[in-house]
C-alpha cells in the first residue's frame, strides 16, 4: 500500500543481488544530455526507462569521480566530486532516485587501493612528510622492500617503487606510477576510506564494486596479495554496511582464481559478491572446442560459497581477460589451451565485443546469452551487447569497445546532438555493425530482434528464482558437445540443455531422479514427453539450447 | 523337485537360452547358434521383496559352458512378470515361472548391492565391500545399453556394477589393478567399492566389480571424434588452427597414462626382460604377422619390411622394462571427467586366460595402442565423407599432432619420451596394425586401408 504523493518505499530485500540482472554502463558512452559529445549522468537517467523495459535490476557504473583520466577514471583525484563532464552530485542523486522509483539499483566502481598522484592527499604527503597526510601513502628511503610482490603492468612499469623528487623518497604503487598506493596501516587512511563509503551510501548508492581489493596491505616475505589484514579491513567495511546500510552490496574485483576469490566472501561477513573470472573464457573455449569440459571443469573446481554470497558472471566487460592469475602448475589448463590455439591466444588480450567475437552469429549470441543467464551467478550484461553492437579495432584496444551506444539511425546514433567531430569517440559506421542499421530503435520495432529476444530471456529468468539462488547439478550427458544441468531451488526446478557444437546433436540424459515429470519448455510452454527410467533423448540444432521447467508431478486420479 | 525334473528344467532352460543368447550383445557366438550348453554351476538365490509381503523373485545364477566358452548368466524368476520387465523376458518355464534377464530387475539388483554391503557368502558366492566404501543400496538400478562384452548396471548416480559375462578362472585383472590403484589413491581410476567372486575350476574367480560411476564423464573416442568432425568441417585450416583442436587433451591424456604406468610399477610386480623374453615377444609378433599375411594378401607386400623391424628388435640389446599394463588401451577405454582423464577396463582381452592377461609387459604396448587409436579416430569419419582425398591429408595431420601431444604429455610425467624408444614403439604399433588388418578384413573389408595405410607410414618413418 502506498500513500498518494509519497515515495513508494522499497521492500527490504537483503539478498536482491542474488537474483538481479546487472548491466554495466559506461556513463561516457551511454547518452549525452547536454550536447558536449560526452555521455553524462543526466543522459543515463533519461535512458532508465529503456533499462527497466529490458529487465535490468541494477546498473553498474564505471568510475564517476574527479580524475585526470590517465587510467579510465581508476585514478581518482577527489572521492567526493563527480567528474564534471558527467555532471554533478545533484545529477547523481537524481539518477539514484529515478532508478529507485523504477525498482532498479545503482552501484559504482570505487578504488580503495590507490589514488591519482593528483589527489590532494598525495600532494600534501609528498610536500609535508610530517603533516597530517605525511603517512597516507607507502614511502621508503629505498626501493628494496616487498621484493616478492609481482609487477602487474610489466610492459610499462619496471618496479613497484618510484622515486619522488619532491619528498626525496620512493613511493609504492602496484599499478601505474601515477597511482600511488594508500597506506592502510595508517588508521587515518582506514577512517578516510570509510568516510568516502559513507558519503556515497548516504546519497543513496546501492553498493560498490571494489576495484583492486587484493592489494590493500603489503607485507615483507609475501607476495602482498590477499593478506589477512586486507580481509580484516574488508570485514570492517562490511560491518559498517550491515549496521548502517542494510540492502547494499559490496562486489569484490579480485582477478584471481575462484579458490582464492572465495576468501573475499569470508564467512558471509566480507563481500557479498565477487566476479567469477575464469568462467567467461571457458565458455568461449567450450564452444570453440565444441565440448563441455572447459565449463564443467571450471564449475567443478569452483568452491561452495556462503549462502548469502553470489558470483558475478559475464561474457564481456570493459576489461580484457588477463592471464595474470595463471602461474601455478596445477592451474595450467587455460594456459595450455590458449598457448596452443592461435585464435584463442589472439583474442585473449584483445578487447572485442561479443558480436564480433562470435562472427556476428545470432545462434551463438543466443547460446552464449542463454548460458550467461542460466549458469550459477548473477549475470552482468555489457552495454550494447543486448543489440549485438560491434567494436572499432582501429581505436586501440581500450577504446574499441567503448564507442557510443547506438540508439537510433539519426545523427551520432541518437547518442548526442553535438557536431559529430565533438564525439568522445566516433560511432560505429561499418556496413555490418553501423548504427544506421543496428540500433535500439530499429530492434525495438522488430519483434524477432536480438534485443527483444534478450528481453524475453531476462524476463523468463526472472520468473524463476532458481537461476539466481538454486543449486547447480551437471547431468553427465552422453554427448560431450552437450552441456546439461539442473538448477534447483525448492520446487523451482529448471533443466538447461545446451549444444556447444555448430552441428545438430542428439543427447541422452539420465533423468531418472525426475521420473514421472513432464518437462515444459520455458519459452513456448510446450509439454515434452514424460521422463521415464530410460535415458531421455533430445535432439538439438547446432548451437541450440532448451530451458525446461521440471514441475513436480501432480497426483493423478 | 526330483533330479529328473531337475534335468528337465535345465533342458527346457537351455532351449530358451538358445533363442535368447544370440540377441545379447555380450554373447560371442552371434553368427552361430549356441549348440552345446553345459551347466558349470547353478545357484537359486532367494530375493526378499522390498515393498510387499509376497515372496520375492528368485535369482537363478548360472555359470554355463556354451560351446567351450564359460559365461555368467543371471536369470530372474517370478510367477508373473510385471509390465516393466516385459522387455527382459526370456521365456516361460512350465512349473517354474517366468524367466527374464535379472539385470533389469531393480529388486534383484538392489539385493546384490545389499549383499556386497553386508559382506556375505551365499552358496559359495562371496560378496565383498572395499573397506570404507560407501554403498547406497537405495539408489535405483539401470542397465546400461551399448556395452559389448560385459553388462554394467548403474546405481543412482554414484556407483556402477560391472558383471563379467565371459569368465576365465582367477581374479580379473580389472579388479586387481583398479583395487591396487584405488588403494594408493591414484586419481586416474574409478575407485573400487566392492566385488563378487565364486570358485571356478577351484579358483576364486571375479564375477563382478562395483565401482565409482563417472556420471559426468565422456569417453575419449567421442571427444576425439568431436574434434575431428570440427576439423573436417573447416577443410582449409590446419589441425592446430581449428577450434576443436584436441592436442591439449591428448597431452593431458599422455600425462594421465604415464601416471598410471608409474603407479602400476610402484604397486605391482615389475621385472627386466631377459633376452629370451624379448625373443619370445618377437616370436609372437612374427607368428601373428605370418598368419595375417597368409590370410590378407594386401599385407604381403609389407611383410618383409615389417619382419625386418621385428628382426632389429630381436637383435637389440636394450633391456626391456616389464610391468603390469592396461593391455587393451585405446580411446574407448578412457573417460574425460570434470577432474581429468580416468582409465577404465583393465581386464585385457576377455576370453584370454587370466595368466596371459596378467602377464607383465612393456608400458609401450599401451602407448602404441593409444597411438593407433588416434589414427583410427582421425579416419573414422572418412568412411562416408565426400571429398576424402583432401580430408585424408587433414586426418594424417590431426593424428600426427595428437600422437605427438600424447607423447609429450607422457614424457612430462614419465620422465622419458616414448618416441625415444623408437624401435620398440614401432614394433608394437606394427604388431597392433597387423592385428587390425586381419580384424578389418574379416569384419569391415572397406576399412582395411586404414591399418594398411598406417603400416605404410610406419615403415616409411
Amino acid at each position: 500500500m502506498s500513500v498518494p504523493g509519497a515515495e513508494p518505499e522499497r521492500p527490504v530485500d537483503p539478498q536482491w543481488y542474488k537474483r538481479a540482472v546487472f548491466y554495466e554502463v559506461l556513463v561516457r558512452g551511454f547518452a549525452d544530455s547536454n550536447g558536449d559529445g560526452t555521455g553524462d549522468l543526466k543522459g543515463l537517467t533519461s535512458k532508465l526507462d529503456y533499462l527497466q523495459w529490458l529487465g535490468i535490476d541494477c546498473v553498474w557504473l564505471l568510475p564517476i569521480y574527479q580524475s585526470p583520466l590517465r587510467d579510465g577514471g581508476y585514478d581518482i583525484s577527489d572521492y567526493f566530486t563527480i567528474l564534471p563532464e558527467f555532471g554533478d552530485l545533484g545529477d547523481f542523486v537524481e539518477l539514484v532516485d529515478e532508478a529507485h522509483k523504477r525498482g532498479m539499483r545503482v552501484v559504482a566502481d570505487l578504488v580503495m587501493n590507490h589514488t591519482s598522484d593528483q589527489h590532494p592527499w598525495f600532494q600534501a604527503s609528498r610536500e609535508d612528510p610530517a603533516g597530517p597526510y605525511g603517512d597516507f601513502y607507502v614511502w621508503s628511503d629505498d626501493d628494496t622492500r616487498y621484493r616478492d610482490a609481482r609487477i602487474i603492468f610489466v610492459d610499462t612499469e619496471k618496479s613497484n617503487w618510484t622515486f619522488d623528487p619532491v619528498r626525496q623518497q620512493y613511493y609504492w604503487h602496484r599499478f601505474f606510477a601515477h597511482q600511488p598506493d594508500l597506506n592502510f596501516e595508517n588508521p587515518a587512511v582506514q577512517e578516510a576510506m570509510l568516510a568516502v563509503l559513507r558519503f556515497w551510501l548516504d546519497l543513496g548508492i546501492d553498493g560498490f564494486r571494489l576495484d583492486a581489493v587484493p592489494y590493500l596491505y603489503e607485507e615483507e616475505g609475501t607476495n602482498s596479495e590477499n593478506l589477512p589484514r586486507t580481509h580484516e579491513y574488508l570485514k570492517r567495511v562490511r560491518k559498517e554496511i550491515d549496521d548502517l546500510y542494510p540492502d547494499r552490496v559490496l562486489l569484490a574485483e579480485a582477478n584471481q582464481w575462484p579458490a582464492d576469490v572465495v576468501q573475499y566472501f569470508g564467512d558471509g561477513d566480507e563481500c557479498h559478491m565477487a566476479f567469477h573470472f575464469p568462467l567467461m573464457p571457458r565458455i568461449f573455449m567450450a564452444v570453440r572446442r565444441e565440448q563441455r569440459f572447459p565449463i564443467s571443469e571450471s564449475l567443478a573446481q569452483t568452491p561452495d560459497i556462503p549462502e548469502t554470497c553470489q558470483w558475478g558472471i559475464f561474457l564481456r566487460n570493459h576489461d580484457e581477460l588477463t592471464l595474470e592469475m595463471v602461474t601455478d602448475d596445477e592451474r595450467d589448463y587455460m594456459w595450455a589451451e590458449y598457448a596452443q590455439d592461435p585464435r584463442m591466444k589472439a583474442n585473449i588480450g584483445i578487447r572485442r565485443r561479443l558480436a564480433p567475437l562470435l562472427d556476428n552469429s545470432r545462434d551463438q549470441m543466443e547460446l552464449f546469452t542463454a548460458l550467461l543467464l542460466s549458469l550459477p551467478g548473477s549475470p552482468v550484461l555489457y552495454y550494447g551487447d543486448e543489440i549485438g553492437m560491434g567494436d572499432n579495432i582501429w581505436l586501440g584496444d581500450r577504446d574499441g569497445v567503448r564507442t557510443p551506444m547506438q540508439w537510433t539511425p539519426d545523427r551520432n546514433a541518437g547518442f548526442s546532438n553535438c557536431d559529430p567531430g565533438r564525439l568522445y569517440l566516433p560511432v560505429i559506421m561499418d556496413p555490418l555493425y553501423g548504427y544506421q542499421g543496428l540500433n535500439v530503435e530499429a530492434q525495438m520495432r522488430t519483434s524477432t530482434s536480438l534485443l527483444h529476444w534478450t528481453r524475453r530471456m531476462i524476463e523468463t529468468r526472472k520468473r524463476h528464482p532458481t537461476f539466481g539462488c538454486g543449486s547447480f547439478t551437471e547431468l553427465g550427458a552422453s554427448n560431450p558437445s552437450v552441456l546439461a544441468f539442473v538448477r534447483e531451488f525448492g520446487d523451482d526446478r529448471v533443466l538447461c540443455v545446451n549444444n556447444l557444437s555448430r552441428f545438430p546433436q542428439p543427447v541422452e540424459l539420465d533423468l531418472r531422479r525426475y521420473e514421472g515429470v513432464v518437462p515444459v519448455e520455458m519459452l513456448g510452454g510446450m509439454h515434452f514427453p514424460r521422463i521415464g527410467e530410460l535415458p531421455y533423448l533430445l535432439t538439438l540444432p547446432g548451437h541450440g539450447f532448451y530451458w525446461f521447467t521440471l514441475p513436480t508431478p501432480r497426483d493423478e486420479g | 523337485m526330483t533330479s529328473d525334473a531337475e534335468g528337465d528344467v535345465i533342458a527346457q532352460l537351455a532351449d530358451l537360452l538358445r533363442e535368447w543368447l544370440p540377441k545379447q550383445r555380450w554373447f560371442a557366438g552371434k553368427d552361430r547358434e549356441a549348440r552345446s550348453i553345459r551347466v558349470v554351476s547353478r545357484r537359486d538365490l532367494a530375493i526378499s521383496a522390498v515393498d510387499s509381503d509376497d515372496a520375492g523373485p528368485t535369482l537363478l545364477h548360472l555359470i554355463l559352458d556354451i560351446d567351450g566358452t564359460v559365461y555368467q548368466i543371471l536369470i530372474g524368476v517370478r510367477p508373473e512378470l510385471p509390465a516393466q520387465l516385459d522387455h527382459a523376458l526370456v521365456g516361460h518355464l512350465e512349473g517354474f515361472g517366468m524367466l527374464y534377464d535379472a539385470t533389469h530387475d531393480q529388486t534383484i539388483m538392489r539385493q546384490i548391492l545389499v549383499w556386497i554391503r553386508d559382506d556375505v557368502a551365499l552358496d559359495g558366492v562371496t560378496f565383498r565391500p572395499e573397506p570404507g566404501a560407501a554403498i547406497d543400496v537405495d539408489a535405483p538400478s539401470l542397465v546400461l545399453v551399448g556395452e559389448q562384452s560385459n553388462t554394467s548396471v548403474v546405481y543412482g548416480e554414484h556407483a556402477i556394477l560391472k558383471l563379467f559375462r565371459i569368465l576365465a578362472p582367477g581374479t580379473n585383472p580389472d579388479l586387481e589393478i583398479t583395487r591396487a590403484l584405488t588403494e594408493i589413491g591414484n586419481p586416474h581410476v574409478a575407485a573400487v567399492r566392492g566385488w563378487i567372486e565364486a570358485p571356478l575350476e577351484g579358483v576364486p574367480t571375479t564375477l563382478g566389480v562395483l565401482q565409482e560411476f563417472l556420471r559426468n564423464g565422456s569417453d575419449g573416442w567421442a571427444l576425439a571424434l568431436t574434434s575431428v568432425r570440427d576439423l573436417f568441417a573447416e577443410g582449409d585450416l590446419h589441425a592446430g588452427e581449428v577450434g576443436g583442436d584436441f592436442a591439449a587433451e591428448s597431452e593431458r591424456l599422455g600425462i594421465a597414462t604415464a601416471d598410471v604406468h608409474l603407479a602400476l610399477a610402484q604397486a605391482l610386480p615389475t621385472s627386466v626382460a631377459a633376452s629370451r623374453a624379448v625373443s619370445e615377444l618377437v616370436a609372437s609378433m612374427r607368428a601373428r604377422l605370418a598368419a595375417a599375411a597368409s590370410s590378407v594378401p594386401n599385407l604381403q607386400p609389407h611383410a618383409a619390411a615389417i619382419d625386418s623391424v621385428f628382426d632389429a628388435l630381436a637383435s637389440s640389446q636394450e633391456p626391456l622394462q616389464l610391468q603390469r599394463v592396461h593391455g587393451d588401451y585405446h580411446l574407448g577405454q578412457v573417460m574425460r571427467t570434470e577432474a581429468g582423464w580416468v582409465l577404465l577396463d583393465f581386464e585385457g582381452e576377455p576370453g584370454a586366460p587370466i595368466e596371459e592377461r596378467a602377464a607383465l609387459s612393456s608400458p609401450l604396448r599401451d602407448v602404441a595402442g593409444m597411438l593407433r587409436s588416434f589414427d583410427y579416430a582421425s579416419r573414422y569419419l572418412l568412411a562416408d565423407h565426400p571429398g576424402a582425398p583432401q580430408l585424408e591429408y587433414r586426418a594424417t595431420e590431426w593424428a600426427d599432432r595428437n600422437r605427438d601431444a600424447f607423447c609429450v604429455g607422457y614424457a612430462k610425467a614419465a620422465g622419458r619420451d616414448p618416441r625415444e624408444e623408437h624401435l620398440l614403439l614401432r614394433a608394437f604399433q606394427l604388431d597392433k596394425a597387423v592385428y587390425e588388418v586381419v580384424y578389418e578384413a574379416r569384419n569391415r573389408p572397406g576399412w582395411v586401408h586404414i591399418p594398411l595405410g598406417s603400416i605404410e607410414r610406419l615403415l616409411a618413418a
